[in-house]
């Protein structure tokens, strides 16, 4: 038969993909509880990108993906999908977030405190070559404050709101399964409020960063103030079918609220998400604060930065164009070349 | 009461993968569409171990509608052993026991991507085309929301006016696969990107279409027996590909969509396209016994 037997296809995917796992080699629990130690921003920028909060999951994600961000955050993407959804945890207040790290750029200092919490922030950035030399690097014990800091504090925007500086958005009524669930439903534009928040929640952390950096230089209108950053664990409350209300665990969660002057009341971007990543929500919050009366097409209106900044559809896409298009190609070529020749003969008729 | 009671026991995936929610939403919306011939319906679109932009739109639908009577045939550019149909066929085998087939005419179901198969498609059996890109307004307005209203408005005047421009500048249409086509004198679809050869097939055709973009988000279908007819001007009439008298260098069939293939010595020579029909031409000059369909053009002409 002259046609390459179907089989071929299949042998050359199946040898292919052999190629890609032979270099990370036997995948055993203990990479995997080494990734989850040694990796926990990258685990948080995989949880919350993937939408799904589960440290060994995420980890195990990197471990079987040999790092490659999009293709960890489509495996658990596929994963998460298929679960069964047992309970709907209690809504969670800012002051109720059991509080690591929480900063105001906006004042000296704001109710409750500046609390600085781990960061890299001030850190000079210098390899520790050493380590490859064989001297291991020990980071310096950590000396606790004499008073540590509350671990619950209110947002700066309520304080704001009490002096009348700030308009808070409406509450949310919705409760339970009524919450919008951008999982499983479409994004439509106007999007709802929820929708809104839980795309950016998800977006890809490189994305947001961009379209909000676009914004911050000038394509945007609105320049952020950091009104507060924080880095928390947040209570997941649930109902048991008895009745019984309890705790199924904490979460790593950020959130950002960034502020501008609007006329004589300040404007309020907000974003939260899984996992603790601090340009994700700066940037994201940016953008929300940029988004009311945003142009039709401009990076910060609203249906631009969700559509662009979904990190499975835009790498899935990307990624598309190594497919075949030949099908495709033929037919365009079909149509240059016939109007190339009706030129041809166009050009020709008045010289004959 | 406990965990055990409320939930059903563990198995490790759904049949057919997705779970029934996500299938009860394609249902649905699968309704819908045909309810609303052309019409894009927005769905929540689920995550499959695909990548977005591989197909993932059409395989929803397929997982939706596939059972274990099903017999399954996936094409990707006409071939049904390119490395991506060969995947995806051995997904959907793996996650529902269904048969498979290269077979035209003896699939149920047709998971295909960017091509119609030459054999005429029988009221028994199911296309489901993949979509990159469900709407046909993108190339003269991008944003989604603005080109929904234009939908409900049936206002499609910058498509023809993007059609009379590319005559005014190229002497043609320069349109060359995704043909936008109007489906029951309502709505304007794009038909995915098969070429223009494989427009027409839609036009009242026995078989049900589902057009599925699992990255945008929106399904759309062709009803049994429904109009798909070309955006064409009266007086310039809607041009295939110049296939109808290309013969293919493997198989000697001739008057089908080609495959172009660049030689060295700067000539090109030519193959079928649709991958199986090309095997049953060998077979059958080889004497083994072969079953053909009718197909949809006979020499070369649309019929």
């Amino acid at each position: 038969m002259a046609y390459v037997a179907t089989r071929g296809g299949e042998r050359a995917i199946e040898q292919a993909e052999r190629l890609f796992r032979a270099e990370m080699g036997r995948i055993e629990k203990a990479r995997v509880a080494e990734l989850r130690a040694a990796l926990p921003y990258l685990i948080d920028r995989v949880m919350g990108e993937a939408s799904l909060y589960d440290e060994d999951l995420a980890a195990l994600a990197l471990a079987q993906t040999g790092g490659e961000l999009s293709e960890a955050v489509l495996l658990l993407r596929a994963w998460r999908t298929t679960q069964p959804r047992l309970a709907t945890a209690e809504v969670i207040e800012q002051d109720g977030l059991f509080t690591h790290r929480r900063i105001s750029a906006a004042f000296k200092d704001i109710p409750g405190g500046q609390i600085l919490g781990p960061t890299l922030d001030y850190s000079h950035r210098v390899l520790a070559t050493e380590v490859l030399q064989g001297d291991a690097f020990t980071p310096d014990p950590v000396t606790p404050a004499q008073a540590p800091a509350p671990a619950h504090q209110p947002s700066v925007s309520t304080w704001q709101a009490e002096n009348e500086l700030v308009d808070l958005p409406e509450p949310d009524p919705a409760k339970g399964g009524d919450i919008p669930d951008l999982t499983r439903e479409p994004l439509l534009f106007p999007s709802r409020r929820a929708h809104t928040l839980q795309s950016l929640a998800r977006a890809e952390t490189g994305g947001v960063l961009a379209l909000g950096y676009a914004a911050m230089r000038g394509y945007g209108q609105a320049h952020p103030t950091v009104n507060e950053l924080r880095l928390a664990e947040a209570e997941i409350v649930v109902t048991h079918p008895d009745g019984r209300r309890f705790s199924a665990g904490r979460v790593k969660v950020s959130e950002a609220e960034v502020v501008d002057k609007k006329g004589e009341k300040l404007s309020l971007g907000f974003a939260a998400t899984f996992g603790w990543n601090e340009i994700k929500c700066i940037a994201a919050a940016t953008l929300d604060l940029n988004s009311p009366g945003a142009e039709k097409g401009a990076p910060t209106e609203e249906e631009f930065f969700l559509y662009h900044t979904e990190g499975v559809e835009s790498s899935g896409f990307c990624i598309h164009f190594k497919l075949p298009h030949y099908v495709t190609f033929q037919s365009s070529l079909d149509a240059m070349r016939d109007a190339k020749a009706k030129r041809a003969a166009k050009s020709g008729e008045p010289a004959q | 009461m406990s965990l055990s009671d409320l939930a059903k026991p563990w198995a490790a995936m759904s049949y057919g993968f997705l779970d029934a929610s996500a299938k009860r939403e394609l249902r649905r919306k699968m309704v819908k569409a045909v309810a609303v011939p052309g019409c894009q319906m927005p769905y929540a679109s689920r995550e499959v171990p695909m990548a977005r932009g591989w197909g993932t739109g059409g395989l929803q639908v397929s997982l939706t509608l596939i059972n274990p009577k099903s017999v399954v045939k996936v094409i990707d550019q006409g071939a049904d052993d390119s490395v991506n149909a060969a995947s995806i066929r051995r997904f959907l085998a793996r996650v529902s026991g269904a048969m498979t087939t290269t077979d035209t005419l003896t699939a149920s179901l047709i998971q295909s991507r960017h091509r119609i198969p030459e054999e005429k498609l029988s009221d028994n059996q199911v296309l489901v085309l993949q979509v990159p890109n469900p709407e046909p307004l993108r190339p003269v307005q991008p944003n989604m929301s603005i080109a929904r209203q234009m939908h409900a408005d049936a206002d499609y005047s910058r498509m023809w006016l993007q059609l009379y421009e590319q005559i005014v500048c190229s002497g043609r249409v320069m349109q060359g696969a995704s043909y936008p086509s109007l489906v029951n004198g309502r709505h304007v679809m794009t038909p995915s990107p098969i070429p223009r050869w494989d427009v027409p097939k839609l036009h009242m055709a026995e078989h049900l279409t589902i057009l599925s973009a699992g990255r945008e988000k929106r399904l759309f279908a062709v009803p049994p027996f429904t109009r798909v007819e070309p955006l064409v001007f009266d007086d310039v009439p809607f041009q295939v590909e110049d296939h109808a008298d290309l013969s293919c260098y493997r198989s000697g069939a001739r008057g089908f969509f080609m495959n172009e293939i660049p030689q060295d010595d700067g000539t090109s020579q030519y193959e079928l396209s649709d991958s199986e029909y090309g095997v049953k031409t060998i077979r059958d000059r080889e004497g083994d016994p072969v079953r053909f369909g009718e197909t949809w053009y006979k020499n070369g002409k649309f019929s």
